[in-house]
């Protein structure tokens, strides 16, 4: 696996996380370590999210501003092969 | 809510109903990419179907 699929399998895996601890904080609103743990978690993603999208292309239109190119019309289509 | 410990008040409990004991966050997998894969990333929660019997 390139390091792109490589990022891009672990933003996956850390994605999951967050939905499972999510679904836990859905009952149990008031687990503080839960809610460190989802802290941690989201902050994680939100630098492999950046990293990603500054190194390969946006993931998300709120990572795609641009200079030369529009980047988010300039990333890979899912039937391009972009989703693994 | 009212957080009864089962084992201390099972006859306390009304009968002919169905109770889930309440999951406690104690941890996670270490391997997250093997709880990816499992489908959670609660070890208490991993709850294979074998078709048979629960595991």
């Amino acid at each position: 696996m390139g390091s792109r699929e490589q990022l891009l399998n672990d933003i996956g895996i850390v994605s999951f996380v967050l939905v499972d601890l999510g679904l836990y904080l859905d009952t149990h609103p008031f687990d503080r370590n839960a809610m460190e743990y989802f802290n941690h978690y989201n902050r994680i993603k939100h630098q492999m999210v950046k990293e990603f999208s500054m190194k390969y292309y946006p993931l998300t239109m709120d990572m795609a501003e641009s200079n030369k190119e529009w980047r988010w019309g300039a990333a890979p289509l899912p039937w391009e092969g972009a989703c693994g | 809510m009212q957080d009864y410990k089962y084992d201390n008040n099972i006859d306390k409990f009304p009968v002919a109903m169905a109770y889930v004991p309440w999951q406690r966050f104690e941890k996670m997998f270490d391997d997250l990419e093997k709880a990816y894969h499992i489908g959670t990333i609660f070890p208490e929660l991993d709850k294979p179907f074998t078709g048979r019997r629960c595991v």
